[in-house]
């Protein structure tokens, strides 16, 4: 067998095979990882930098007041949380620790904040989960139904009490709630996340009334549920809120299509149009408010958790940052962070699902 | 053209309909909260937490106080709400040397851990050079106190200087004597290097190794702590079998109580808050913490309030009846630093008072015209007192004498820093006692100490009668007369310290009407719920 070269008399012209592009989809998500470490990277830097600019000395925040006139007391502190190292030093020592999984250990708690993190952020999501159902299912049931009634006796109403809703600040409304349906009505607990004369179930998920439902103590489980009821009273009250008005625009927008109208001319049912149509077009913006009021959430809800006593991420965070507990702070941080990327690439990717014409090339 | 699609209206009222009935359905045949799962005995403690550990070591927060105090037993304690007297515990006698530096402890037989096993000086020892080499908070405490066994049942406690209050020290929480062995196979160490090497922190906040009468079933510093009723408790048994001490805000434990019927108690519902409460439920309350102005002493910070004739007027303008009335229930007009709960405390017949004229001429005496300084205090509100109301009271107060005080509320953290970097001209601030101990302010507030520096008083600045009479308070061991020493102090520094007392009041423990024992003590406990009982 003779081997011809290329530009001799009769050879056959070769090219390379063409390198295997990868799928779109696994391209956009690889470039979106790298965003997000990138991000995640920035976090730390920008959190780091501004526990340690704000007023405010953690050895302050976290020894007693007599302890603070012992030198000694006050030098060991600092050695044992690193704080007598520069500030490059202690954040290195961090980076390096991190990339190890390790994301230090809370002064305040003295266990790993990794550990805090498993512990307080299921409790959020117990509250952001029912949270987001009922809103999303509420919120976009009312407003449709403003946007087709629009201008009207109903739409009015609905306008009026979103922004009754969205100008309510969440402390007064549990506190109003708590007087109502705890100390008049008697017809839910006060606060915590279980009555007192039961344990918590064993851990599966985090979530009791899913862990007790799991474990078969349907006592707990009912217990656990009750406890939820205010605190997702409120907080769903204040997301339906905010998507109500949204919803109620995008609806808007989309009835005054004109195909929309060429779809009633035709005589389509109106159930169909609205189901087909509307309320697929107006689905976008929708879930991406949606996705935003999801990851506020899922970042806890400080004045809430703190009024029902509700042990999760915002009452976390909060006591983290007024100790200075920096460790914590920056836990508290990458892990919201964390939510708003997933819960971004989520939306984004549910985009495509509903209007293809977003789709990646 | 008119869209109406009737359809879509009644579906969508029937989804949201359908999704508030799944919201509040679940609420139907709600309990209050306060359910019990089994036949067992629960006594709920609600509280606004403040609690970073359970380690005794570490602990000086209230709520781990509380807690820590029905886990571990202590040489000494204190009973109801006297701080006064130390009364045996762990110790069933003991001796103090006359110069009152050495203290033998006899323990007390047949004593036994959670666990079983029995506890000895060995334990003792060990528990206290953790306290000293940890050196968390309360190790201060404890700096200057050595400690050894003469034999199993006897331990002697040295101090470097005469303290006769070394007793009171040891009744404290943070030296609860933990059962050394298992502490040591889980981190803790209690020689010099402990400061680094202990690290026993984590499993003493989820276990409990002590010889109280109860032990720690479940703890979750956001949430709620469970105690359980030591078996093996060589005391009298407490009277319910599970104490759980719940996280809640103050506004919801008010809530709480006036619903609350059977085997429940808040500990934060005090002053204004008391107001409005069933009858039925039972308030025990002392007056523990005082609250006073801090006035710059260094002229480099504040030519103003380092002038000895401003610091007159300003003590001569304050309304001290009305400053006490914003406190409500239970307070009074500002004495002495020493709060009414503790020995040496002023009579309270020697509360300030009001002279606005006199305030008026020592301004003129003093060359001020229109005196102008920043006022700092915490934003917060303290034991059901909204800071910034006192201080607005102040403000107003002063005003009428011609001095203008400019508020400047703070974060707690930056306020804090502020006060202890010595920046702070004027400052408002409440202060409670470490431990039942008056005269260890002398340590802190007399000039040149740490705290009084921080107010620019130095030895030099300060009236030497104070520095003398000071003195005199620290040299005196009978305990009696060290209280009226204190008094005298007292006096002496209400007439030209940087310190200007406003009122004092209480902490309380609101409970339901079937409990017995539910006294509030100024010890540092709080309450001590192993005491608490039924009717």
């Amino acid at each position: 067998m003779t081997t011809l070269h290329d530009g001799e008399p009769g050879a056959v012209t070769t090219t390379a095979p063409r390198p295997r592009r990868a799928h779109p989809l696994l391209a956009f998500l690889a470039k979106r990882l790298a965003i997000t470490a990138g991000l995640l990277l920035g976090v730390t830097a920008v959190t780091f930098g501004l526990v340690n600019v704000v007023p405010g000395d953690p050895v302050t925040a976290n020894l007693s007041d007599q302890a603070l006139n012992d030198p000694a007391t006050v030098a060991a502190f600092r050695e044992k949380w690193g704080l007598d190292q520069p500030l490059w030093a202690q954040y290195l020592h961090y980076l390096g620790n991190l990339l190890h999984g390790d994301l230090g250990t809370s002064q305040q708690t003295g266990r790993a904040v990794l550990d805090d993190l498993v512990r307080y952020v299921p409790a959020t999501m117990e509250l952001a989960i029912p949270t987001m159902v009922l809103a999303l299912l509420i919120g976009t049931g009312i407003g449709m139904l403003a946007a087709v009634r629009n201008g009207r006796f109903t739409d009015q109403l609905v306008r009026v009490g979103a922004l009754l809703g969205l100008s309510t600040p969440p402390f007064w409304l549990s506190l109003v709630v708590l007087y109502v349906f705890f100390y008049q009505l008697g017809l839910a607990p006060s606060g915590g996340r279980l009555s007192t004369g039961f344990s918590p179930p064993p851990t599966v998920t985090g979530m009791y009334t899913v862990d007790a439902a799991l474990a078969g103590q349907w006592d707990v489980a009912w217990d656990a549920a009750q406890h939820l009821t205010l605190p997702v009273l409120v907080l769903t009250s204040l997301t339906v809120a905010l998507l109500v008005r949204f919803v109620r625009s995008a609806m808007l927008e989309v009835l005054q299509q004109d195909y929309i109208r060429a779809a009633y001319a035709k005589g389509l049912p109106t159930r169909v149009v609205l189901r087909r149509h509307l309320l697929r077009a107006g689905l976008v913006p929708v879930v991406t408010v949606s996705g935003l009021a999801f990851a506020s959430l899922l970042s806890g809800t400080v004045l809430v958790e703190s009024i029902f006593g509700w042990p999760g991420l915002g009452q976390y965070a909060y006591r983290s940052a007024t100790a200075l507990d920096l460790p914590a702070i920056l836990g508290v941080s990458l892990f919201v962070a964390l939510v708003y990327t997933l819960v971004n690439l989520t939306v984004d990717l549910l985009y495509g699902l509903i209007d293809p014409r977003i789709r990646l090339s | 053209m008119s869209v109406y699609p009737r359809r879509l209206r009644a579906g969508a009222l029937a989804l949201a309909t359908l999704a508030i009935i799944s919201t509040t359905a679940c609420t139907a045949g709600g309990s209050g909260g306060n359910a019990n799962g089994d036949a067992t005995t629960t006594l709920t403690v609600n509280t606004s937490f403040v609690l970073k550990t359970l380690d005794p070591g570490r602990v000086y927060e209230a709520t781990g106080l509380t807690a820590v105090h029905a886990l571990y037993d202590t040489l000494l304690t204190f009973e109801g709400s006297d701080v006064g007297t130390p009364v045996p515990a762990l110790a069933e006698s003991y001796e103090v040397s006359a110069d009152a530096k050495t203290f033998t402890f006899k323990l007390r037989s047949g004593v036994t851990f959670s666990d079983g096993s029995p506890l000895t000086a060995d334990d003792v020892v060990f528990s206290l050079n953790r306290l000293k080499n940890i050196k968390g908070s309360p190790a201060v405490t404890v700096s200057e106190l050595s400690v050894s066994k003469t034999d199993d049942s006897t331990v002697v406690v040295t101090s470097a200087t005469p303290n006769p209050n070394v007793p009171v020290v040891l009744a404290m929480p943070s030296t609860g004597v933990l059962n050394a062995g298992v502490a040591q196979e889980n981190g803790a160490k209690d020689g010099e290097d402990a400061a680094q090497g202990d690290t026993a922190q984590q499993y003493l906040d989820t276990n409990s190794i002590g010889s109280g009468p109860y032990v720690l079933k479940s703890y979750d510093p956001s949430a709620q702590v469970v105690l359980e009723a030591n078996p093996n408790y060589w005391g009298e048994k407490p009277q319910f079998d599970r104490v759980v001490l719940r996280n809640m805000d103050v506004q919801t434990q008010k809530l709480t109580m006036q619903r609350a019927e059977t085997a429940e108690i808040s500990l934060d519902i005090s002053g204004k808050l008391l107001d409005g409460l069933p009858e039925s439920l039972h308030t025990s309350g002392v007056q523990d913490t005082v609250y006073f102005l801090f006035l710059n002493a260094d002229p480099a910070v504040s030519a103003v309030t380092s002038n000895a004739k401003f610091n007159q007027a300003l003590r001569a303008a304050i309304d001290y009846q009305g400053i006490a009335a914003l406190y409500g229930e239970g307070a009074a007009p500002g004495a002495g630093l020493v709060a009414p709960a503790f020995p040496g405390t002023l009579p309270a017949g020697e509360a300030s008072t009001r002279d606005v004229a006199k305030a008026k001429a020592l301004l003129a005496e003093a060359g001020l015209t229109d005196p102008t300084v920043k006022f700092n205090y915490p934003a917060i509100t303290y034991k059901g007192v909204d800071l910034g109301t006192v201080a607005t009271k102040v403000q107003g107060d002063a005003a009428e004498a011609g001095i203008t005080l400019e508020l400047n509320p703070q974060p707690l953290t930056t306020f804090l820093d502020e006060m202890r970097g010595g920046k702070s001209p004027l400052g408002f601030t409440p202060q409670s006692l470490n431990y039942p101990v008056a005269d260890s302010l002398i340590n802190n507030m007399a000039p040149g100490q740490a705290t009084a520096l921080r107010s620019g008083w130095t030895v030099e600045r300060a009236d030497p009668a104070i520095v003398a009479a000071g003195e005199q308070v620290t040299e005196t061991l009978d305990l009696a007369a060290r209280a009226t020493a204190m008094q005298q102090w007292q006096r002496l520094m209400n007439q030209s310290s940087p310190y200007i007392v406003l009122a004092s009041n209480s902490s309380t423990v609101v409970a339901t009407a079937d409990l017995t024992g539910a006294d509030y003590t100024a010890a540092g406990w709080q309450v001590d719920v192993a005491a608490v009982g039924r009717k």
